[in-house]
């Protein structure tokens, strides 16, 4: 009876303790995302953005969770902070439940299911909109089980009392508070008490919409609080599958949590829980290499760690398209642009999301491209379209504060820091100062009257236009960009204006090849005459030859770039013949004939 | 005895927790060092002129310079009483309305100390000089995100300006039932200043303008066949169930690289005549070549004001908006009206602006019918995103004044503004209270971004220093995100629910 007793105690903390190296395990590798959490993430100290959660069902929940999410600046404290809560929710949903020993094991579901819903999100976490999320439900959560505890500390006559207060709180507690007094129902054997609780259940949201959130649509007061992931573009149902097993794992919980107590179910219970748990977590938790080193480039860029950026660079092979913009402003920053840009890579590829969602750059680093490019009115465009929709996040906020800078408006430097020193780590932030880069490039352009353009090729293309500028920075980027381009229009120009501001410089590689090939392939007709490097000359020619060699009819443009991608796939001619048609046709079929 | 130790200490926090919500009166610091100079407040409120029944006029000094302020607020009579919590200097309501009450055409004298870096700063005292004349009650005003292309949550809310409480008026979620094209709320306007004649517009989803009449709520659209839009400025007239609107087709660009960063520009606009009572629509004016905009009634309803845009040069008529948006500027004209006929009369010239290579745009008429206000930019009809947008006011009944305006000369002797105006920051969107003794605009002057409202003194053609609207915590207008967006003056509130408005749709 004894060793029973010992091997049962022995699974059960074997499991809890599986369990939560399991979480520090989800956690540690997800620290950049919770680190971006945070980055995107709206709290805003004062009336107007208290007053505006608080006039929603759930929204000091939100408001609680958005300061919480703060905490993610330093992941392990924010991490920390969210295990404690986790911890209170095992412990006071193992006392609310009445489970006893092993049993309440079955506290770790509840744990998986909030853990899964902040590793699941993907690319929803540059474009989610609702405030306090990271950090709300589980708070939500716990004080809903401690009222639940509460309660059932209490005569069951009283229960009516506590079915009240529960619809009561509902303007706090949201859809916890309907759990609560259905967790509560469910609990008990069913009188006419319990009845009229899940009658209250039913009407709750109903009656506070009438008595307090009449000026909101009632779907926005029903179950208030639970996640639904919808804006204008994108919709994710799978996201919600968290919250729905959450919800339905309390009320199992409250129903047969005691018939677990079972001597020969017992001593399965913790291990069933805790596989259960981390299969659930791991079946849905976001996981890709491109999405944690983007956050970690995007993370490097704002800080103006160009070195780390270009490290990241040249370890990740296939780079999305924000990370390829964003090596290319770390080689404009630390030198190279052309002599390196194409050794390491210009094939972005898209982000890959299981929801399908419409992320680009536009969402997950467009200021701060803009800023770096000294492109200002565009970058403050996109901050405020971006921030209007998620909320002015500490990451606009800073890169607002920048562009006002670089602007010379020093009364909106001083509004945007203000705000963000009420934030716990960023009491004494201020912006960088400009760079010479961005300084260079502010006025290196006319003005004119753009649309809404926010696209990736919108950059390549003004930036191609910068031919006229007398920057050699400037030259620089738009030589590059129109290389990029293939356009011999703004090449040309373009070219001409680097070599006059470069003089008695060395001729980089990449501005070589492309010279070589827009002599052989599009001439001006007043040609001009660059002394270029005899060995670079022979390459082109092997170029050619091998080229010439493998382009047979029948044969695709992908078969012979796949073939030739080895050898000359650091070269700019390799991007001029293949590069262009992965890089801006998106879905296009691989079906044409190299002849 | 451990159960009484525990109320004991669940009372001391009580007792604690209210001390701390109560009112800080301060002792003024024994000893202080002269700064020599007025106090960097925030919002500037020295030596303004304000309403005897406007809200307390809260203030703070910078938080990162200063740790502590206090000051001291005496009155005409003697009456003397400290503030300030932190930076901040927050005055109970029942306090500042007897202060106000006391001091009706004198001043209160406010004394300020800062402490910076553990030492007692004393700066100048500076005046708050109370009018007798009241400002109205209510303002609504839309807030809205210093926005490009996107929006997202809009109201139009109301303000009592006796006090601080705000109310919503609409919002535009609880009718939006298409997220993918959204909804956009504005152009809240009323008539005489009065609430149970009104409207706003509902613009995308359940597009429509809500129309008050005589309380009873009804959507309507206002597009014709032969209109050009549905309406888009509205202005009621004081006494008919009339109201004038522009019908435009707006579009906006962005700059590249000027600082005015958003261009807004008509590609075509007319004036209609709106008839709420039979729910008709006439046109008042639609040159195919001009550009006629922001119509606003006479206070005595018998003219119609307006902007309308100059020929361009030939030269330029056929070419892309875009490249010629810098030349467009708009002249004020007025039409005679007929109230019982409905007929307009030849319009006249009222203020020639082109001809000082001015563009001039929202005019409006002092309740007395004495002074026209009204912004001007160099160029455009959107000035309030223009840097050089500024309030002009021109006495009206000065008849030569007028007639040298319309003969080109320079500008008539025109209200000195300099005190209501900003320095290179957008001014914009001027209107009078109802007793024609405030005048307020809509103005970028804090940083260049978020429109906040100002507020001047106006009597006889003299104008007081300008200040902004009060709030009970002096930072909300740092942490406030948002701009306020057409303020209009009323003299009572709204009083339909935004359920009730929803219920239309």
């Amino acid at each position: 009876m004894i060793n029973k007793s010992k091997v049962s105690g022995a699974i059960f903390y074997g499991s809890l303790l599986a369990f939560i190296l399991f979480v520090i395990y989800i956690l540690y590798i997800n620290q950049e995302t919770l680190f971006t959490a945070h980055d995107r993430s709206e709290y805003i100290f004062g009336a107007p953005f208290f007053h505006r959660l608080l006039s929603k069902p759930f929204g000091l929940m939100q408001y609680v969770g958005a300061w919480l999410t703060q905490l993610f600046y330093e992941p392990a404290i924010g991490a920390g902070v969210m295990m404690v809560i986790w911890a209170g929710i095992f412990f006071v949903g193992a006392k609310a439940s009445r489970l006893q020993g092993s049993s309440s094991a079955l506290m770790l579901l509840p744990i998986a299911c909030l853990l899964t819903s902040i590793v699941d999100l993907g690319y929803w976490i540059y474009i989610y909109p609702v405030r306090g999320y990271w950090f709300s439900q589980s708070v939500g959560y716990l004080v809903m089980l401690l009222l639940l505890w509460a309660a059932r500390c209490t005569s069951r006559k009283w229960h009516l009392v506590w079915y009240l207060i529960a619809a009561c709180t509902y303007p706090v507690l949201g859809w916890f508070a309907l759990l609560f007094i259905l967790c509560l129902a469910l609990s008990e054997k069913p009188t006419w008490r319990e009845l009229l609780g899940l009658l209250l259940l039913v009407f709750t949201a109903g009656i506070w919409h009438t008595l307090l959130y009449s000026n909101l649509k009632s779907t926005d007061v029903m179950l208030a609080g639970f996640p639904r992931f919808k804006t204008s573009l994108d919709c994710s149902e799978r996201l919600s599958i968290p919250f729905w097993v959450l919800g339905a794992v309390s009320v199992l919980i409250s129903l047969c949590g005691h018939y677990l107590e079972r001597p020969k179910v017992k001593v399965f219970v913790p291990v069933l829980c805790a596989v259960a748990g981390i299969v659930f977590t791991l079946s849905l938790m976001f996981r890709d290499h491109n999405y944690i080193d983007e956050m970690r480039m995007v993370r490097y860029a704002s800080d103006d760690n160009w070195h780390e950026v270009l490290e990241l660079a040249e370890e990740n092979k296939r780079p999305t398209r924000t990370m390829i913009f964003l090596k290319n402003i770390a080689l404009m920053n630390e030198g190279g642009l052309l002599d390196r840009s194409f050794k390491l890579g210009y094939e972005g590829v898209g982000v890959k999301n299981p929801d399908s969602i419409h992320v680009s750059l536009l969402n997950i680093a467009s200021p701060l491209v803009y800023y770096n490019y000294g492109m200002m009115n565009e970058a403050i465009r996109l901050n405020f379209e971006n921030a209007i929709q998620v909320g002015f996040s500490p990451f606009y906020l800073k890169m607002l504060s920048r562009c006002a800078l670089a602007k010379g408006d020093e009364k909106l430097v001083e509004r945007y820091t203000t705000i963000l020193h009420h934030h716990p780590f960023y009491n004494n932030w201020q912006p960088a100062p400009v760079t010479e880069k961005v300084k260079e490039l502010l006025d290196c352009f006319p003005d004119e009257i753009s649309g809404t353009e926010n696209t990736e090729s919108y950059i390549v293309n003004s930036i191609s236009f910068w031919y006229e500028s007398d920057r050699k920075s400037a030259s620089e980027q738009a030589l590059f960009y129109s290389m990029l381009r293939c356009d011999p229009r703004s090449f040309w120009p373009s070219m001409r204006n680097y070599v006059k501001l470069h003089m008695d410089e060395r001729f980089p590689l990449h501005a070589q090849e492309a010279y070589i090939i827009y002599m052989d392939k599009d001439p001006e007709e007043k040609r001009m005459m660059l002394p270029v490097e005899e060995e670079v000359y022979n390459r082109y020619k092997q170029f050619n030859a091998t080229l010439a060699k493998l382009v047979k009819p029948g044969k695709t443009l992908g078969k012979v770039a796949e073939e030739m991608r080895s050898d000359w796939g650091d070269t700019y001619w390799f991007y001029y013949f293949f590069g262009r048609q992965y890089t801006s046709v998106v879905g296009r079929k691989d079906n044409e004939i190299a002849n | 005895m451990k159960s009484f130790s525990h109320i004991y200490t669940l009372f001391l926090a009580v007792a604690m927790l209210l001390l701390s919500s109560c009112v800080n009166h301060p002792d003024v610091p024994s000893s202080s060092k002269e700064a020599g100079c007025l106090p960097a407040i925030f919002p500037d409120y020295c030596d303004v002129t304000v309403p005897c029944n406007i809200a307390p006029l809260n203030f703070m000094l910078p938080v990162g310079e200063f740790s502590k302020c206090v000051a001291r607020l005496t009155t005409s009579d003697g009456q003397q009483q400290t503030y300030g919590k932190g930076v901040k200097v927050q005055i109970p309501e029942q306090d500042w309305h007897t202060m106000l009450n006391a001091s009706k055409g004198k001043s209160i004298k406010v004394e300020v100390w800062g402490q910076k870096e553990g030492e007692w700063l004393s700066f100048n005292p500076f005046e708050i000089y109370v009018a007798e004349q009241p400002i109205d009650e209510y303002l609504s005003y839309r807030y809205i995100e210093p926005s490009y292309a996107g929006w997202s949550f809009m109201e139009i809310v109301q303000r009592n300006l006796t006090s601080f409480k705000e109310t919503q008026i609409f919002n535009n979620e609880i009718t939006m039932n298409d997220l993918k094209i959204g909804q956009c709320i504005n152009c809240h306007s009323y008539q005489n200043y009065k609430t149970d004649n009104m409207l706003f517009h509902v613009r995308l989803s359940n597009g429509c303008t809500v129309i008050v009449n005589d309380g009873k709520i009804s959507k309507v659209n206002l597009k014709r066949d032969y209109t050009i839009s549905s309406g888009v400025y509205p202005s009621w007239h004081p006494t008919a169930k009339l109201i004038a609107f522009s019908t435009n087709k707006t579009r906006q660009g962005f700059h590249t690289l000027n600082p005015n960063k958003i261009e807004v520009y008509d590609l075509e606009s007319d004036l209609i005549l709106y008839d709420v009572e039979t729910d008709s629509v006439s046109v008042i004016c639609n040159d195919p070549d001009l550009l006629e905009v922001y119509p606003t009634w006479s206070p005595d309803g018998t003219y119609l004001y307006y902007c309308k845009s100059v020929p361009l040069p030939e030269e330029l008529r056929d070419k892309d908006i875009r490249s010629t948006y810098q030349k467009v500027q708009y002249n004020l004209y007025r039409r005679s009206f007929d109230v019982a006929s409905h007929d307009f009369s030849e319009e006249e010239l009222v203020y020639d602006a082109a001809s000082h290579d001015k563009s001039a745009t929202l005019p409006r008429i002092s309740p007395d019918g004495r002074y026209l206000l009204f912004a001007e930019g160099q160029y455009g009809c959107f000035h309030i995103r223009h840097n050089d947008g500024n309030i002009v006011c021109l006495p009206l009944d000065d008849s030569d004044a007028v007639l040298r305006a319309q003969e080109g000369e320079e500008t008539p002797s025109d209200v000195d503004l300099s005190n209501f105006n900003s320095e290179g920051m957008p001014d914009s969107y001027p209107s009078w209270s109802s007793n024609g003794h405030w005048i307020m605009c809509s103005s970028r002057r804090d940083d260049g971004n978020f429109c906040r409202v100002y507020f001047s003194y106006f009597n006889n053609g003299k104008v007081e220093k300008a200040f902004m609207l009060p709030q009970k915590d002096p930072e909300l207008h740092i942490s406030l995100l948002k701009s306020y967006n057409r303020p209009e003056f009323m003299i009572e509130p709204v009083r339909i629910s935004v359920e009730e408005f929803s219920k239309v749709f």
